[in-house]
């Protein structure tokens, strides 16, 4: 335990792997569980039924776990592998489910992440994005600065969100989405490049688009989702299930 | 009742450290080894400064700013790259700041006397320059380009590689995806996609700031109008103008409105992606000026 600074105020009953390095004037609840690997700086205050996974890095002045909205009972609230809380980020605890962030994410500075919120895998959110209560955020999802994720709604896989624009309907995956209310404004293919799609595969969920939301963003073209839910690209077939199952009616007036 | 010098005062300051034993440091502050604070500077509470950040003298940082964590940049390799803030400039609660990158030029740069409200970020590679104002919650993306005496109002964000111009200023809640001419005043009355932010007009304070000979700003007025009223075939205007000969400031307007043209999307500075940018020697500490570059892998 010699990498906890003497100024940090740790709980005896918080869990912590011997390698984590925690820095002068945080505070560890005593829920709290902290794996291999982990660097929390100084100043950050991790309470609630909290854990860290491994690799986990937190910058100064984070507050992770904390009860939020009105709520008095410290909640749950897991955190996967490797991933990046930056500096002045807040995420709560749940309130009767728990609030969880899969591996590999990179929460920028000033990002609210609300209670019971659940992100998936590899996302980047950028300085001061709110993801409301209860939002669920897919694997390979960017949101740009500003942007927020209204209550209970849910971004899909590789899908893009620009800044300023908050989400008020579920957004597609693979989807570029702007403005407030959300537009769909195209298909997200750097991203999909980045992430290893093949040209064939790009072209499809290009064509998807056009059949579902047809140009004009406002209503789902009902015919073609029941044809695209039988397509033969997995990727549209995913793209088709998640625009029919989606209870918040993604883009649709 | 308990005075404040009974109470231990709780800090965190690494023995390597060099702070200036005229600087003030907090309660609850915590300095990093690599890091130099200059005599008159306030650490006011609870302020985390690490990295390889030098801090002149005559500043006030206040509650909750973390200056010198490193770069949110993914390209980011984890050298030892620099933070570098000048005097007599004012943090508000929460502002941030991080060093540079080895690819953008190796440094963060913050002149002189600026103002930044709370919660502002400055990220890696960004060139403010001095007598700069920011308001609440602006973000400064990677590799941007403030000149002196810029404004920018509450709740901007300016996306990365642009450059704003001397004594210009950004409205409030203006997404910033150009560069911004010198002396204009920038933003959008109601953003949406069809109706991006443009150039709406003349900064009177900025000009009045600048203080110019009045002969010197009528040519400059005249230019702003001849170019900005309507912005179209702004590149034919440019060579007229300068075909009619410009001197002073006109001339540095021209110059920056044809470097912007040349640009990506309007972003002089985008031009300069994955290399130092030219004038990342002038803001490297003299004795970093040779050879930190070339010992990079």
């Amino acid at each position: 335990m010699a990498n906890i600074s003497p100024l940090a105020i740790v709980a005896e009953s918080a869990r912590l792997a011997d390698d984590v390095r925690i820095g002068a004037f945080t505070y560890v609840g005593p829920d709290v569980e902290i794996a291999a690997g982990c660097i929390v700086g100084s100043n950050v205050t991790i309470t609630g039924r909290t854990s860290l996974g491994q690799a986990t890095h937190v910058f100064p002045m984070a507050v992770i776990g904390t009860p939020g909205g009105g709520q008095t009972e410290s909640g749950e609230c897991v955190i996967g592998e490797a991933n990046t809380i930056r500096e002045h980020a807040t995420i709560y605890c749940g309130k009767g489910d728990r609030t969880e962030i899969g591996s590999d994410n990179l929460i920028m500075i000033g990002c609210i992440v609300g209670s019971g919120a659940v992100i998936a895998n590899h996302g980047i959110f950028d300085n001061c994005c709110h993801i409301g209560p209860g939002a669920v955020i897919g694997d390979y999802v960017r949101m740009s600065g500003f942007a927020a994720v209204c209550p209970g709604n849910s971004v899909g896989d590789y899908a893009f969100v620009t800044g300023y624009s908050s989400v008020d309907r579920d957004a597609p995956p693979y989807s570029r989405v702007q403005g407030s209310p959300i537009r769909v404004r195209g298909v997200n293919t750097t991203n999909l490049k980045r992430c290893g799609f093949g040209d064939d595969d790009i072209h499809a969920i290009k064509a998807a688009f056009r059949d579902l939301f047809n140009g004009s963003n406002d209503n789902v073209n009902k015919q073609a989702l029941e044809r695209l839910r039988r397509d033969e690209n997995p990727y549209v077939r995913r793209l088709a299930e998640a625009v029919a199952e989606s209870k918040q009616r993604i883009c649709e007036e | 009742m308990r005075g404040i010098s009974q109470v231990k005062v709780l800090r965190e300051i690494d023995p390597a450290a060099r702070v200036s034993p005229e600087a003030r440091i907090g309660p609850f502050c915590s300095v990093g080894p690599h890091v130099t604070i200059g005599p008159g500077t306030t650490l006011v509470r609870r302020v985390c400064v690490t990295g390889h950040t030098t801090i002149g003298s005559g500043n006030v940082i206040e509650e909750g700013c973390v200056l010198g964590t490193r770069p949110q940049d993914l390209k980011y390799k984890g050298h030892p790259t620099l933070l570098v803030i000048g005097h007599r400039n004012r943090f508000g609660r929460c502002v941030t700041a991080h060093i540079g990158t080895e690819s953008g030029g190796f440094v963060t740069h913050v002149g002189d006397g600026g103002f930044f409200d709370d919660r502002v970020h400055i990220a890696h590679d960004c060139y403010v320059d001095n007598d700069v104002r920011i308001g609440k919650d602006v973000l400064l993306a990677g590799h941007i380009r403030l000149h002196d005496g810029a404004v920018i109002g509450d709740l901007v964000g300016i996306q990365h590689f642009v450059t704003v111009g001397k004594h210009a200023r950004v409205g409030p809640r203006t997404p910033v995806r150009r560069d911004v001419p010198p002396f204009t005043n920038f933003f959008s009355d109601n953003y949406d996609w069809a109706d991006p932010p443009a150039v709406r007009g003349v900064h009177e304070e900025g000009i009045a700031a600048a203080r110019l000979a009045p002969e010197e700003e009528k040519e400059l007025r005249r230019a702003l109008h001849e170019l900005f009223d309507d912005e179209t075939a702004l590149q034919t205007k440019i060579e007229q103008l300068v075909n009619m000969g410009v001197e002073g400031e006109v001339a540095e307007l021209c110059q920056f409105v044809q470097r912007s043209l040349q640009g990506v999307f309007g972003r002089y500075r985008e031009l300069t992606r994955g290399k130092p940018p030219a004038e990342a020697d002038r803001y490297l500490p003299p004795e970093l000026r040779t050879g930190v570059r070339e010992s990079l892998p």
